[in-house]
């Protein structure tokens, strides 16, 4: 849930950026690096952020039976890191902020502490963590998601609260009610995109071995499972390898 | 493309320059959240909502398709100002002076969303982007939101014919193929997605890419007298909340 343009006062606004630059200047500084030793990973991070704006428009369904869309912030986390995602939440959600009006400049910084920073790196802590007491992949990818999305809209819930606190209980009773509407109804969400989640990465380990392993995931389930036959060698993306069959490039004009 | 891309592409305020419009549309923004709601933000409101049917020419189904998001995100948030937790009347009650401040945010987040649609409706992405190099945006960071710039069309392009031809398969009639239809679309957009990086790096690489993406932009001057008359209007916006303020209850 994007906090909409202008629902924050000015100083909370800025607080919130102020809150925010740091993990944004890291993730800018790694995505800088990134670029200069490999050139190439320009696009391979651009095509990152177009996934990630596009899984975001994502419609799942809800156990209520109602519709949402997932955040994709523990997908993301767990394929391209917590850092990058800093990077790729922020460009997603200027892009949401100007093509779609989701969300808002505003509240921009805002927006980035809960679902490019936060929801990233509680979802990837809990992941790792998972994977570190041998969890099966699928068990950490799933929790991973769910805690990503869930602490995402807590993060929300604690920034409206302190934005409107209740007249008669301050800011635990502001707390209640946004918490209330926003993540407790978003439990069953959070489920839903644990599981699509689970569902998106099971096809991509059938489908997308090598990409995987140079994103790293798969180098940490190799370690959980033997009897996996590649190999990897870095946690860290690599320049990806140029087509067996190069098709014609359309290159010039999308780019 | 998106509906408010496609628009400002056709806007007639396509050719000025970006700094023209954030002034005029950020400028509102942010007396949006700056002065107090009434009568400022009712201000703001009337000026950019003028402004964006009238001189820019936003067409207004376009833009009440595009304002209906963030309104229904204000109306959720303000409704639960209406309300107050704990206190002599019970657990919950309505609380004092609850419409007030539900009526005051409402005011405050429609104005400033419509001073960011005038933006955002009259600057197409293309435009904005390469120019961030000089706001001092890293260029590697400007190139990575170039690419998904245009990345994110042909996806969500991919995406609609994929949900298409899934459901032309019977893919959404039960709930178990609504969940499978979805992984494969989440997958399949991961797997086109650095399926098109490897290819564009082929292709950009038979081209003597250097790691910079030079796109052309199209050369357009800040207009002095445009900028001049967008705080013009801002500073009258401001005298006229603090004169109305003084009159109005």
């Amino acid at each position: 849930m994007h906090i909409a343009e202008g629902f924050l006062p000015p100083a909370h606004a800025i607080a919130w950026g102020v809150a925010s630059a740091p993990f944004v200047v890291h993730g800018v500084r790694s995505l800088t690096r990134e670029v200069k030793e490999h050139p190439e990973s320009t696009l391979l991070l651009g095509a990152s952020g177009a996934f990630t704006f596009v899984l975001s428009a994502l419609k799942i369904p809800s156990v209520t039976g109602s519709c949402s869309h997932p955040t994709g912030t523990g997908l993301g986390a767990i394929l391209f890191r917590p850092p990058i995602m800093a990077v790729l939440g922020t460009i997603t959600l200027l892009f949401q902020a100007l093509l779609l009006a989701h969300g808002g400049l505003t509240t921009l910084g805002a927006n980035v502490f809960s679902m490019a920073i936060i929801g990233p790196w509680a979802g990837y802590a809990v992941y790792k963590l998972l994977k570190r007491y041998e969890a099966p992949l699928m068990v950490a990818v799933f929790f991973g998601a769910f805690v990503a999305d869930l602490s995402t809209y807590c993060v929300t819930s604690v920034q409206l609260a302190l934005a409107f606190p209740d007249p008669g209980s301050g800011f635990l009773g502001a707390l209640g009610k946004f918490g209330g509407i926003f993540a407790v109804t978003q439990i069953p969400l959070a489920v839903s995109e644990g599981l699509l989640t689970v569902l998106v990465m099971r096809l991509l380990v059938q489908s997308s071995k090598g990409e995987l392993t140079r994103l790293g995931v798969l180098l940490q389930s190799k370690r959980q499972q033997p009897r996996t036959e590649k190999t990897a060698t870095s946690e860290k993306p690599e320049a990806p390898e140029a087509p067996e069959k190069p098709e014609k490039s359309e290159t010039g004009a999308s780019a | 493309m998106l509906p408010i891309d496609a628009a400002a592409h056709s806007s007639r305020w396509r050719r000025r320059h970006p700094v023209d419009k954030a002034v005029l549309g950020l400028g509102l923004t942010v007396l949006a959240i700056s002065l107090p709601p009434w009568p400022g933000a009712a201000l703001v409101l009337a000026a950019a909502l003028t402004l964006l049917l009238g001189p820019a020419g936003v067409g207004a189904r376009k833009l009440w398709r595009a304002y209906r998001v963030p309104l229904g995100f204000c109306v959720t948030g303000a409704l639960i100002l209406l309300l107050q937790i704990g206190g002599p009347g019970g657990f919950v009650t309505l609380a004092d002076g609850g419409p007030a401040r539900a009526g005051g945010l409402l005011l405050r987040t429609s104005a400033a969303s419509l001073g960011v649609l005038l933006f955002a409706f009259t600057t197409p992405m293309s435009d904005l982007l390469p120019r961030l190099v000089k706001a001092g945006v890293p260029a590697p960071v400007v190139d990575v939101a170039l690419v998904t710039y245009r990345m994110s069309f042909m996806l969500l392009d991919s995406m609609s014919r994929i949900r298409q031809a899934q459901a032309a398969r019977l893919g959404h009639t039960t709930r178990a193929a609504t969940w499978r239809s979805l992984a494969g679309l989440g997958a399949t957009a991961f797997v086109r997605a650095f399926d098109r990086a490897s290819r564009l790096q082929a292709g950009l690489a038979g081209r003597g890419y250097d790691g910079t993406l030079r796109v052309l932009v199209p050369e357009v001057r800040i207009s002095r007298s445009f900028v001049v008359a967008s705080a013009a209007l801002l500073t009258g916006l401001v005298a006229l909340t603090l004169v109305l303020e003084r009159f109005l209850p």
